[in-house]
């Protein structure tokens, strides 16, 4: 069976980190020599290298099993296509419709793309024919789900870890795997400083103004990293949502874990505070959207499970609704409005004789509620602010955060949950994408430390990823997520062998002219410059930052001609592009071009050993070419092999005046000029920086003086976290301070008042208990005493007055009995 | 026999009287012979011809004899006394005679006549048999000694069947009782050596 | 005239009172002894009246004969204390023996 394969593959490459994160949280500890040994690095690099080839592997499976339909499939498409493809490759100038037959699924490692290039190929060639038949009945199976393990039943309902495996989650988990090996080689170099005894911070100081000394932690960062990547696996993977909802917090709080990492660091420990919490205010919203899945649907697995036969045993969340074939709309009740809940074949399910259905406002609810997950995680505007500050980890770590993992997640799990985003939620998350990528390009534009930069863009291309997927660019969204994710891991390792080599100098006015000194770094940083901007051919061969980014400015653009009155849509991300270009290349021409700022900085700066460029080659080819062919690329039709089967035709709009959602047609109809356009704005955006920093015709000080005022407002990061702090810190403070005040006078008070009543009714009680009780038994004893006494005075001890006693007894004894009874 | 019974009786109330006025231990011991004597007198008068041997036998020849050896033993000095402080002596004597004047207030506020007949219709005695017959007056030897002996002639005869217990357990009690006190006395009046010297 | 039970009454009555008051006023111990003599033989007194004027009969006699008989018993006894009493106190000052005071 092929899902079992795949499976098989996939868990082995999720677990393996998990394994190396135990070795190494526990063995590097009790080792030997736990302070000086890479053995950790080594096994955490092995566990994931192993995993890389597991998911190759895996993702060759998939292909071989399905006779790599995904590659055809675009051509398959009808007259539409094609002549989309046509005009695609007149621009690129370079395809024939044709070329992708032997396009290697060059992303892959080398070794597994190499070796099927001509298998697949035949394989292509033989299923030619069928898979033009194949592709309308929909008999091809690409999707693979399953349940993993069974937490617990309640009733019908189930709870359950599942698997779920589509073209999508192998890409990721290729992606994934091969960054984070990258990744971790290089981290093995940078953080070698780790590697003592005895560790010497000179950025966190103690109460007595020293730097702070402890032990290496070098065995501890790699069990974080592989703890990281085992989330982020197990996140992809994962087949339903609330499992996509434990490994998310997961990946929290390794982030967490990771970004406060030089924990003695106050600013560090505050950023990891600052993007737990952060996290959790999005997390807040994913659970709502949960609970009314939950409600509705009583399952939150993605796919249909099917049993031994394979007929459909549960439904999945996305076989449950339908959309109608002409519209694209979800099926509704035609009185309520409400959205039918279906079986496989769109037919309503019965309960009591009831047509099942969810109100569509819940609908909508629950789409909101995802997204703000997503929003948190992928640090979209208005939760971005803790992003920037998580440059406080080491640098491989913002790198890993950065591409494949952390803020990946909430793209890939906006892009997973598709299906079931109505047209206003994504509306939504266009206009949240449009508006991030827009703040934090402008930011980036005046940041000087390198990571922070970086940082901003993350945010910008993020929103990008976001915008993408909300003018129904499904495939560029998650296109352009992967292309990103190689160069900016590849630009964040960069960043990092240039802090290495600068001796943890991140000040980019400080730098300069560090192209003579580290060629290697400053050449791959290009590479990712341009990528990033979207430049155009280098020996013919585009950078991978043009497809993808050309993909979504037209697909904005194909949404503003659908929706005329959503034109900020298509016009702020093609000013970004250009201001992308030029943040950029600023950091590019600051860093590496010119004369050096900083005698200091520049003569001790080095080259990184051979272990940190290492990754940076690696991954600067696949920054510049992993997108190669474009949209009618092996990545590109490889991720889009199990798109949603909505987005070909578009939506139509459900009311009078409502969104319209283009379609493939209307994308590639303005293809041309999205990509002229942003192809001007990349240029100019890379030519004003290359004035302003690459030569001396104008002084950057006296600009920047003369534009102190937005200047101010920009380095100030909108003053966003001062808007935060007012609005949320202070008020928090104000009712926490109120609270303590409420609790100091008043529940303090009733209870000081209470203990004050206990102890005056208990010292009451005291005096009761001494006066009466007391007092009672006292004088029972002394007046028993007194008496005795007073007796006591007649035992005189003398005889002859006892005598007289008797007589004197017995004389008024007569007297007592003759006077009583008298004769 | 009236006079007789005047002179004894006054003989015996005066000599009382006397014991208790005397300051001297020995005139108090001579006043006792005389009073104790003039008692037995008046137990002969009573027809009680055995109490009365037994009265001047016991009492006059062994008791006061007893009394006169422990004066002699006790005696500080020739004419030793202890006076009593007359206060004491005269509430004594103010208390004795209220005891005494109820006594005769009751002995003479009863009729013994009355109440002897009552007693006699009570107990169904023989109204005629008071005290003893007049032919063994003063003979009370007999009597006694049969009665100490368990045997009851007069009340058995009288009622005639035999009846009456006796009194031959107290007898033997009372010999018993003297036997102990007999050794009690002299254990206790035995010679030995002082406890406090001072 | 026969003497009656009513004059050896109080005959006996006088005796009686007259030893306790001897009892209560002499502070010699053979004093007090003399004065229980004179109480017990009021008492014989009495007794043998009753024995003579009543249907007591023999019985008084021979009640008044064990009076006797323990007044001998309780005079030796009584003596013996008496010189135990002299022994210890070297006085037979009955107001001596206090020992029993509360």
């Amino acid at each position: 069976m092929v899902g079992e394969t795949l499976r098989n593959y996939l868990m082995i490459a999720w677990l393996l980190p998990l394994a190396g994160f135990v070795v190494e949280i526990f063995f590097g500890f009790y080792s030997k020599n736990p302070r000086h040994s890479k053995a950790a690095a080594w096994c955490a690099v092995g566990c994931i290298g192993a995993g890389f080839l597991c998911s190759c592997a895996a993702l060759v499976t998939w292909g071989n099993a399905n006779d790599w339909c995904a590659l055809e499939h675009h051509d398959s498409h009808g007259e539409h296509a094609d002549a989309g493809h046509e005009t695609a490759g007149h621009e690129h100038g370079e395809h024939a419709a044709g070329d992708h037959h032997v396009a290697e699924p060059a992303h892959n490692a080398a070794a597994a793309g190499e070796d099927h290039g001509h298998e697949h190929a035949v394989a292509a060639a033989s299923g030619d024919a069928a898979d033009h038949d194949d592709h309308a009945s929909g008999s091809q199976q690409t999707t693979y789900s399953g349940v993993l393990y069974t937490l617990g039943k309640f009733g019908s309902l189930e709870l359950s870890l599942d698997y779920y495996i589509d073209s999508l989650t192998l890409v990721m988990f290729t992606m994934v795997t091969l960054i984070a090996t990258c990744i971790h080689l290089f981290a093995m170099g940078y953080m070698s400083e780790e590697l003592t005894d005895e560790y010497v911070d000179h950025q966190a100081h103690t109460s007595d103004g020293k730097h702070v000394h402890r032990p290496g932690r070098f065995y501890r960062f790699f069990a974080f990293l592989s703890l990281f990547c085992f989330a982020m696996l197990g996140l992809v993977l994962a087949g339903n949502i609330f499992q996509v909802f434990i490994f998310w917090e997961l990946v929290g709080i390794c982030s967490f874990l990771l970004i406060g990492f030089y924990t003695e660091r106050k600013s560090a420990s505050n950023a990891a505070n600052k993007a737990f919490i952060m996290n959790r205010v999005g997390d807040f919203g994913f659970l709502i959207g949960l609970m009314v899945l939950w409600t509705f649907f009583g399952t939150f697995r993605f796919g249909d499970t099917t049993n031994a036969e394979g007929v459909v045993a549960e439904q999945g969340l996305f076989s449950m609704v339908h959309r109608d074939e002409a519209t694209g709309n979800f099926l509704t009740e035609p009185i309520t409005g409400d959205v039918l809940i279906t079986d496989n074949h769109g037919h309503a399910l019965q309960q009591d004789g009831q047509n099942r259905s969810i109100p569509y406002y819940l609908l909508v609810v629950a789409g909101l509620g995802v997204f703000a997950g997503c929003v948190g995680k992928s640090a979209q505007f208005p939760l971005q602010t803790w992003l920037p500050d998580a440059m406080e980890g080491p640098t491989p770590v913002s790198a890993l955060v950065h591409s494949a993992t952390m803020v990946a997640a909430g793209v890939y799990l906006t892009g997973r949950f598709f299906p079931m985003f109505v047209q206003e939620v994504l509306l939504t998350i266009a206009y949240i994408g449009c508006i991030t990528l827009f703040v934090a390009a402008t930011i980036a534009v005046v940041a000087t430390d390198i990571k922070k930069v970086l940082a901003y863009s993350t945010i910008s291309q993020l929103g990008y990823m976001m915008l993408g997927l909300g003018v129904f660019g499904w495939g560029a969204g998650l296109f352009h997520l992967i292309t990103h994710a190689f160069f900016k891991s590849l630009m964040f390792l960069c960043s990092g062998s240039v802090i290495h080599g600068c001796h943890h100098e991140q000040e980019m006015p400080k730098m300069g002219g560090l192209l003579k000194k580290m060629p290697i770094t400053a050449i791959t940083m290009l590479v990712g410059v341009c990528a990033i901007a979207g430049f155009p051919m280098l020996f013919g061969l585009h950078f991978s930052g043009f497809h993808s980014k050309d993909a979504i400015v037209a697909s904005a653009l194909a949404f503003m001609k659908a929706n005329p009155s959503h034109f900020l849509l298509f016009f702020i991300p093609l000013l970004t592009a250009g201001i992308t270009a030029f943040y950029m290349f600023r950091l590019w021409f600051y860093t590496f071009w010119g004369t050096p700022r900083d005698h200091h900085v520049h003569e001790h700066a080095h080259e990184s050993p051979w272990i940190m460029t290492v990754p940076l080659l690696i991954l600067a080819p696949l920054a510049w070419l992993c997108a190669y062919g474009g949209e009618s690329g092996p990545l590109y039709l490889m991720l889009t092999g199990d798109a949603p089967s909505h987005l070909a035709n578009g939506v139509a709009a459900a009311t009078e005046g409502g969104l319209v959602m283009p379609g493939h047609e209307a994308v590639h109809a303005v293809h041309i000029q999205a990509g002229l356009l942003a192809l001007a704005a990349a240029f100019s955006g890379a030519l004003i920086a290359y004035i302003l920093y690459g030569t001396n015709l104008v002084n950057v000080e006296q600009m920047k003086n003369q534009l102190s005022g937005i200047h101010g407002f920009l380095a100030n990061k909108w003053h966003f976290d001062d808007l935060y702090d007012a609005l949320f810190m202070k008020p928090a403070h104000k009712v926490a301070a109120f609270c303590a005040w409420f609790d100091k006078t008043v529940f303090d008070s009733i209870l000081h008042g209470s203990a004050k009543l206990v102890v005056l009714v208990s010292q009451w009680d005291r005096i009761f208990d001494e006066k009466v009780v007391d007092g009672f038994v006292n004088l029972l004893g002394t007046s028993t005493q007194s008496v005795g006494r007073s007796f006591k005075v007649v035992q005189t001890g003398r005889l002859r007055q006892y005598v007289m006693f008797i007589v004197l007894g017995v004389v008024a004894l007569f007297a007592v009995v003759f006077t009583t009874f008298p004769g | 026999m009236s006079s007789m019974f005047t002179i004894f009786a006054l003989a015996a109330c005066l000599g009382a009287i006397a014991v208790v006025i005397s300051q001297s231990i020995a005139r108090m011991a001579f006043w006792l012979i005389v009073s104790l004597g003039s008692v037995a007198g008046l137990f002969f008068l009573s027809d009680a011809d055995f109490i009365g041997a037994a009265q001047l036998l016991i009492y006059v020849g062994g008791t006061l004899v007893l009394l006169v050896f422990g004066i002699m033993l006790t005696a500080s000095g020739p004419y030793m006394k202890i006076e009593t402080s007359p206060a004491e002596t005269m509430i004594a004597g103010m208390i004795g005679l209220l005891f005494l004047f109820m006594v005769f207030s009751t002995i003479s506020g009863v009729d013994w006549e009355g109440s002897r007949q009552q007693i006699v219709e009570a107990t169904g005695q023989p109204s005629g048999t008071v005290g003893f017959d007049d032919n063994s007056e003063g003979n009370t030897l007999r009597p006694l000694g049969f009665a100490v002996l368990g045997l009851r002639p007069d009340r058995d005869l009288a009622s005639g069947q035999n009846t009456s217990p006796g009194y031959l357990l107290p007898f033997e009690i009372a010999s018993v009782h003297l036997l102990v006190v007999l050794i009690g006395a002299s254990y206790l009046a035995r010679a030995k050596r002082r406890r406090d010297v001072a | 005239m026969q003497p009656s039970l009513s004059n050896y009454l109080l005959v006996g009555a006088v005796l009686f009172v007259c030893g306790v008051i001897c009892m209560a006023t002499k502070r010699n111990g053979i004093g007090v002894l003399m004065g229980v003599e004179l109480v017990l033989n009021g008492a014989n007194i009495n007794f043998v009246a009753f024995s003579k004027f009543t249907a007591l009969g023999l019985d008084g006699q021979v009640f008044s004969l064990f009076v006797i008989v323990l007044a001998a018993a309780e005079a030796a006894v009584a003596l013996a204390i008496a010189l135990n009493f002299y022994n210890n106190h070297l006085t037979i000052d009955v107001d001596r023996g206090n020992k029993l005071k509360g």
